[in-house]
């Protein structure tokens, strides 16, 4: 509960049909995915005491001054998805940015974007197509808010070897700091538009975000600038067909392969050169399980496939799509070819099937297969290690991450995929790259939720010992595992919390998926 | 019961992919919404994904039957989008929960005054309305149909409650455009039942049962060998969902299909010229609500321990074997037509927001979902939105309160026009 005044002084600034505390509306709040994975293994998360759905940046100011005011705690999300989205505590008023669905303004000439919280990737990529422009989408799918994995989580995308991840596609950024000040960061802290996120003005992007994100835990994000890039593809992508399987002509000058190696040292050789040849606007890992699940119509299609062996010799492979100028893409062929040639790998005869074809060319670059890849399977999935490195540390987290995973999937914890389900690729043309073993378990069976999470637990004690990094095991635990993996990183936990105090001093801002201002205060 | 869908609640991963059409049919950000409930009231729990956590949430016991549950799950047309657009990458069965989360309430006795008149109009009156019952035949006066309480034919034209009471020019133009392809057919007039297509959306299974099975067994007995409806909505029942309970020994035909054979065999030519360029607007009861049910009973088990498989393999409706072409094929036949598609089409459509019991208890949100398709189609350039379902013509032509920016036609006033103008 919220004393009365605060409830009708929200009201007074989003209007009475955009704040609730109906159990009814906030039940549907505390019901999250991965929410099992917590400690105790609830499925639910704690009921927002509220739910206000401001509609700008000067409803979420005046609702944050309210929350200042009778020190409530307060947590905004986006889109929402995951655990990370709900409160984590009694007595917090959540956000819902969803009125916020703008998409403020293309700068074609400048090539970047300026979008409110609720902007999909999937909105902001038809509106850039439109202008010869496309954006990075990260592996949740196009789905999900721009700004959120753009400001507040990690995100890395099939567009990664060209486009990078989340944290480097922001620009300029409106901030409303926990205290119900606006910050402006980049160019726009100076009066100098969206452009930059680094200057002329503040240039506070590891404050904001870090790796990993603050997570809901350092105020709002209201708006941001994101880059764009070259779309080299026709304005809009007609999808034809029936679901499941829409599909879209692979456009006269793309091409899609997906090499197989080897074996790991081959592949991990090949994504090096096709960086270093800096071809590509995508270039993806998918282990087969997940190829097979996002290309079967059913479970049960699935299934016979895998059990076909069909995939057995697409173990190390990746998928890539060629786009750009005609010449461009001959040239790129032909440098695919040669690199190839130089390290054993061929193309999969999976990739010679046209409708594959199309329908890997959709997935990349629509993302819109995602979640059938990963949840359809079991009902549900996590991700875990994965931090980012050099490509061949990325190769050595993949082989360990498969050992210590076969351990659960023979005590019948997790499904088995093989144990091989590593999911990422090289950024920025292999200046560095990430790969994620993604694991799958049925969210409905005690046994396999609590192997998971044990599963998740045995990766954060590897990830320690093997030096693999902070990796995507950690994202949902919060301060105590930034205490854990603080001590051996420059005890960037310490700053963390120092941010944390400084910008938030009346701890308002619900930090239980960030990290408190101090220990005692966990 | 509503327990029996526990483990859909419990599937959904809360992906907010039931908010927008299927990703691959995201077209424009200013039509990316598909579903009018959420767009209207934002709070999570107007989405598809966001009734099956309050259905979660009630069947554990932490809400209870409350006003404001029983008014968010009635605000909602049922009109499937989320359903398909969560079924594009999964198998949960989004809206046969939210149906059983509807039967659970209305079991409870928590029915809206509204529908609980919709509901005693229709056992009453054999029609939602509260017609008196001749009323249903008086748009067939003079016309001479063939009278299946007296006379057999091969086909039966249901002419549906909504056209009959509602849009009788949809029954008297289908009427003239079977006789000039020379079909024998016959009504029922005001013998004529109502479907309880309604009913059902409000959740009365009782009621909707008792209808189907006295409905099925109606239409047995006249041994016609097709029924053919106007109503997207009766269309529905008799396909989809009387199947679950009767066993049906006819052919069940929307007129657009019917109309479709007709064209392509040439019992049906259109020669007249209407220069007109339209949109189509699907209804969701004809399109994938339409789409046809195979009966499954088996069970889960488990293999590759947690891959989930159904035995013996389970189908899945997902909405795109509703009727879609035959209506356009018949657009496309009509000389001088021309046919714009809206960006939310097919299965993916937006719905007019009239059903499901939205345009008796929530008037203004039927209109408002209303109006958002007729901007859809207002940005095609079209002159005219033609539909197949009386109910969606109706609520369309609401939101458009006379404006005079776009027509609103049945499939069957186009055909008719031009058999019209070729004579």
């Amino acid at each position: 509960m919220i004393p009365k005044l605060a409830y009708r002084m929200i009201e007074e600034v989003v209007g009475e049909e955009n704040v609730s505390d109906d159990p009814v509306i906030l039940d549907s709040y505390s019901f999250q995915y991965l929410a099992e994975l917590q400690e105790g293994g609830a499925k639910w998360l704690p009921r927002p005491a509220a739910v206000v759905l401001p509609g700008s940046t000067e409803e979420v100011q005046a609702v944050v001054k309210i929350c200042n005011r009778f020190n409530i705690k307060f947590k905004a999300h986006s889109t929402g998805w995951g655990v990370w989205s709900g409160v984590g505590r009694e007595g917090v008023i959540l956000l819902d940015l969803r009125r916020m669905n703008r998409i403020v303004m293309i700068d074609e000439d400048n090539m970047y974007a300026v979008v409110e919280p609720y902007v999909t990737f999937a909105q902001l990529q038809v509106e850039a197509m439109k202008k010869g422009l496309t954006c990075h989408i990260i592996g949740a799918g196009a789905n999900a808010s721009v700004l959120a994995s753009c400001t507040s989580m990690c995100g890395y995308g099939w567009t990664g070897i060209k486009m990078s991840h989340s944290g480097r596609n922001v620009l300029a950024v409106e901030w409303v700091l926990p205290t119900g000040e606006i910050l402006r960061l980049g160019s726009l802290g100076c009066g100098s538009g969206w452009f930059c996120g680094d200057g002329p003005g503040p240039s506070l992007r590891g404050a904001m975000r870090g790796w990993a994100g603050t997570l809901g835990g350092l105020g709002v994000f209201t708006k941001c600038a994101v880059k764009l890039y070259e779309w080299p593809g026709p304005p809009s992508l007609e999808a034809k067909g029936a679901t499941p399987f829409y599909e879209v002509e692979v456009p006269e000058n793309f091409r899609v392969y997906v090499p197989v190696f080897p074996d790991w040292k081959s592949f991990a050789d090949a994504a090096y050169m096709v960086g270093e040849a800096e071809i590509g606007m995508v270039m993806c890992r998918n282990a087969p399980f997940l190829i097979g699940m996002a290309l079967s119509p059913s479970v049960k299609d699935f299934y016979s496939l895998w059990e076909s062996g069909a995939l057995k010799d697409a173990r190390f492979n990746f998928v890539i799509v060629l786009g750009g100028s005609k010449r461009q893409v001959e040239y790129e062929e032909k440098v695919l070819r040669a690199i190839l040639e130089k390290t054993g790998g061929r193309n999969h005869p999976l990739a010679e099937d046209e409708f594959t074809q199309r329908q890997l060319f959709l997935a990349m670059i629509k993302c819109c297969y995602n979640a059938r890849g990963v949840f359809k399977a079991s009902g549900s999935f996590h991700t875990s290690l994965g931090s980012l490195e050099s490509w061949d540390s990325a190769v050595r987290g993949a082989k360990i991450g498969e050992a210590l995973k076969k351990r659960f999937i023979e005590a019948g914890a997790l499904t088995d995929d093989g144990g091989d389900n590593a999911w990422g690729g090289i950024y920025e043309h292999g200046y560095f790259g990430h790969l994620e073993e993604l694991f799958l378990y049925d969210p409905r069976d005690p046994a396999s939720k609590d192997g998971a999470r044990e599963y998740l637990q045995a990766c954060v004690n590897t990830a320690i010992e093997e030096r693999l990094g902070f990796g995507l095991e950690a994202l949902t635990e919060g301060a105590e595992t930034h205490d854990m993996y603080g001590p051996l990183m420059c005890n960037y936990h310490k700053w963390m919390r120092k941010i944390k105090a400084a910008l938030d001093p009346k701890n308002l801002s619900d930090h239980s998926f960030y990290i408190s201002p101090s220990e005692e205060d966990q | 019961m509503l327990e029996d869908y526990e483990r859909y609640m419990e599937m959904c991963f809360r992906c907010s992919l039931c908010k927008w059409p299927p990703l691959a049919q995201v077209k424009s950000w200013r039509f990316s919404n598909i579903c009018p409930s959420i767009q209207r009231y934002n709070f999570h729990a107007y989405s598809g994904g966001g009734r099956l956590i309050v259905a979660y949430a009630y069947l554990q016991g932490r809400i209870g039957l409350t006003k404001s549950l029983v008014d968010l799950v009635y605000r909602c047309s049922m009109c499937g989008a989320c359903d398909v657009s969560c079924k594009h990458n999964s198998d949960i069965e989004v809206y046969e929960t939210l149906h059983a989360f509807r039967v659970q309430l209305y079991e409870e006795g928590a029915v809206l005054p509204k529908h609980r008149e919709i509901i005693e109009n229709t056992l009453r009156h054999g029609n939602p309305y509260g017609e008196v019952k001749e009323k249903k035949a008086a748009w067939a006066k003079n016309l001479k149909v063939k009278d299946l309480n007296k006379e057999k034919a091969d086909v039966l034209y249901f002419v549906g409650c909504t056209a009959a009471l509602r849009r009788p020019e949809v029954a008297v133009n289908t009427v003239k455009i079977l006789k000039a392809a020379g079909v024998d057919f016959g009504i029922l007039g005001s013998e004529e039942p109502c479907c309880a297509s309604t009913a059902y959306k409000i959740g009365a299974r009782d009621v909707f049962e008792k209808h189907a099975r006295r409905n099925v067994e109606l239409v047995n007995k006249l041994n016609v060998e097709t029924l053919v409806t106007s109503c997207a909505g009766c269309y529905r029942m008799f396909k989809v969902e009387y199947p679950t309970v009767a066993e049906l020994g006819f052919e069940v035909l929307h007129t657009s299909q019917l109309l479709e054979k007709l064209i392509r065999d040439s019992s049906l030519k259109l020669t007249g010229k209407v220069p007109l360029k339209v949109t189509y607007h699907d209804p969701c009861h004809l399109g994938r609500l339409g789409e046809p049910r195979t009966p499954w009973s088996g069970v889960e088990k488990k293999v590759l321990g947690h891959l989930i498989l159904t035995d013996p393999p389970k189908p899945v409706r997902r909405g795109g074997g509703g009727v879609y072409d035959p209506p356009r094929n018949v657009l496309k036949s009509i000389p001088g037509v021309e046919l714009v598609e809206m960006e939310r089409i097919r299965e993916y459509a937006y719905c007019c927001n009239a059903g499901g019991g939205v345009k008796a208890a929530f008037p203004d949100f039927a209109l408002w979902g209303a109006r958002e398709r007729v901007e859809e189609a207002k940005s095609t350039g079209a002159q005219a939105i033609v539909t197949c379902c009386p109910f969606c013509e109706i609520n369309l032509s609401d939101a458009l309160n006379g404006d005079g920016s776009l027509k609103v036609y049945d499939l069957t006033s186009l055909v008719a026009k031009s058999l019209e103008v070729g004579e």
